[in-house]
């Protein structure tokens, strides 16, 4: 009785090794031991990648201790809605974001096609074979920045934490989406890391309140490439802030992530090489 | 001495060679360095919005108006776009895989070698990012026309010189160690904040204005950007122009001398094989 048991429980062990979670926990087994082999240099680098998400923040604080300040938002709430974007970005970096420098040079150097010719979903090895431990640095910022501007805030009611998380969720989707289409496009731009420039640049507009853009910026980032979605909303929904069309603009963000997801496709389909 | 003589002769003509081989190298690489004319008009205009907004509740920041601070930000980014450089990555990838011995056995120096692909380098960017960039700030309605003309060039070209200094000192840290990403990274980093490049530095706290004073990295960046705009500020210390970028050229010479003395230690930890 008991060996049969004990056989289950190793079937599904087995099962869940070869599943697609498996595959990725993995791939971060297989990432996170390579980096250790220079431990200096990987603290040295998360460190870095800490303080680089803390500029946005130290910029706000600079503002508003030169007695400036953005309309209709006090200090910690910039910061709040500053630390859930950079949690978003510290939750989507290391975790899938790899897929774009991950494809872009595997691309360039021609092993692309050794992920292509695995039994597995090309989108599950990208990402499985790209976990960044380096930009965990950034999840530790972003906790760093919400924990502080949450501590110097009022406590907020149940509420207001579900609408938040479900905000949060399409947040991390948006950020699957950009993923998708800089992967994309690195199929076809063929060696070219500025991809990312294009990407966190747009991504800037996500780091303030909506409302200091103009009616047609917000339209924008709202419906087009909804941006707002990524802390602008998230924020405002934890705290009690009205959020004026959040149904639109959570179905433009569904919209965004499913065109990410063909774009991504579309191009893997177009990928040709010679064999690396 | 003959050998001396003729690499002292030959010296110009392998330079321009250095700089063209770099400019039509990095030619065929150009469409990514067009992508700063969409990526530089955003970001200035997320700086529009933020600073707009800011001042709307009041009228100057520290002394700047909103017009200054889009100018500042503006220049700035020139700035950036100028003084932006490999070299110290380069040096780095050439020490870790040994490929540096071959500049230990080639007549030519490696860091006037290095200095002459920035300039390259720089002479391509000029065309495929500066000039459309300069073409969007004059369109909205930025006025680019600097206070001091004649400083502000020599303000620019002490930047450029000075920023490859740091940056190829930065460089020579792979003579002490394997793996130098997360170093450069900080000190690249640290270069580009307290330069000025991201905020003007009188924004900052007095007392840390205090210590940027006397660091080379407001001469990168903020200097050049002041003597543009037309007075320079920091840490409550005014200065002429004159004074100030003679401070920079001061700062170059010191840079200069502390690159070459650390050269001079690093590169007897140099071993390569073959390459």
């Amino acid at each position: 009785m008991m060996q049969v048991i004990s056989q289950n429980t190793r079937e599904k062990m087995k099962g869940l090794r070869y599943s697609g979670f498996g595959v990725y926990i993995q791939g971060i087994k297989s990432s996170l031991a390579s980096r250790m082999a220079y431990r200096g240099d990987f603290i040295m680098s998360m460190f870095i990648m800490m303080i680089v998400e803390l500029g946005g923040p130290v910029i706000t604080l600079i503002i508003y201790n030169n007695g400036a300040s953005f309309p209709g938002w006090g200090v910690y709430e910039v910061l709040l809605l500053q630390g859930i974007f950079l949690l978003s970005r510290g939750i989507s970096f290391p975790f899938f974001m790899g897929i774009v420098w991950n494809t872009i040079s595997r691309v360039q150097e021609g092993t692309f096609d050794l992920l292509l010719i695995k039994p597995r979903s090309i989108l599950l090895m990208s990402i499985a074979s790209a976990f960044d431990s380096e930009d965990l640095g950034k999840l530790i910022g972003g906790i760093l920045v919400f924990g502080i501007a949450m501590k110097n805030l009022p406590a907020q009611p149940l509420h207001n934490w579900i609408t938040f998380f479900i905000f949060f969720i399409f947040s991390i989707l948006l950020m699957f989406a950009f993923g998708l289409f800089m992967a994309g496009l690195g199929i076809v731009w063929i060696g070219n890391y500025r991809i990312y420039d294009i990407f966190m640049t747009v991504m800037e507009f996500g780091m303030y309140p909506k409302s200091i853009f103009t009616k047609s910026f917000q339209t924008i980032t709202t419906y087009i490439i909804p941006i707002s979605l990524l802390a602008s909303y998230p924020a405002s929904a934890l705290l009690g802030k009205p959020n004026t069309n959040v149904l639109l603009a959570l179905a433009s963000a569904i919209v965004f992530f499913l065109a990410g997801l063909w774009f991504y496709f579309r191009m893997v389909a177009n990928y040709t090489s010679s064999g690396g | 001495m003959d050998g001396i003589v003729s690499r002292r002769s030959d010296t110009p003509p392998i330079f321009k060679a250095v700089i063209s081989a770099t400019y039509k190298e990095n030619l065929a690489y150009r469409s990514q360095m067009a992508i700063s004319i969409f990526t530089q008009p955003i970001y200035f205009l997320v700086q529009y919005f933020i600073w707009q907004s800011v001042f709307k509740i009041s009228d100057t920041v520290s002394g700047f108006t909103l017009d200054q601070m889009l100018l500042y930000f503006a220049i700035s980014s020139l700035s950036g776009f100028l003084n932006w450089d490999s070299a110290g990555t380069e040096l780095q990838d050439l020490i870790q895989t040994g490929k540096f011995i071959t500049f230990q056995i080639r007549p030519v120096s490696h860091i006037y070698y290095s200095f002459f692909q920035k300039v390259g380098n720089r002479i391509l960017a000029f065309w495929v990012e500066m000039v459309p960039v300069i073409f969007f700030y004059i369109l909205f309605g930025i006025d680019l026309i600097p206070a001091k003309p004649f400083w502000t060039v020599i303000s620019f070209s002490i930047s450029f010189v000075l920023s490859f200094l740091v940056s190829y000192t930065v460089g020579t840290i792979a003579f002490w160690l394997v793996k130098t990403d997360g170093v450069r990274r900080s000190i690249l980093l640290f270069t580009q904040i307290f330069s000025g490049l991201f905020l003007p530095l009188n924004l900052f706290p007095k007392g840390f204005q205090k210590i940027l004073f006397y660091l080379p990295f407001q001469f990168i960046t903020y200097v050049p950007t002041r003597v543009y705009i037309g007075s320079y500020e920091l840490a409550g210390i005014t200065m002429p122009i004159p004074q100030i970028v003679f401070l920079q050229a001061i700062m170059v010479v010191i840079m200069f001398l502390v690159n070459r003395f650390i050269w001079s230690m690093g590169i007897k930890r140099f071993t390569g094989v073959g390459s």
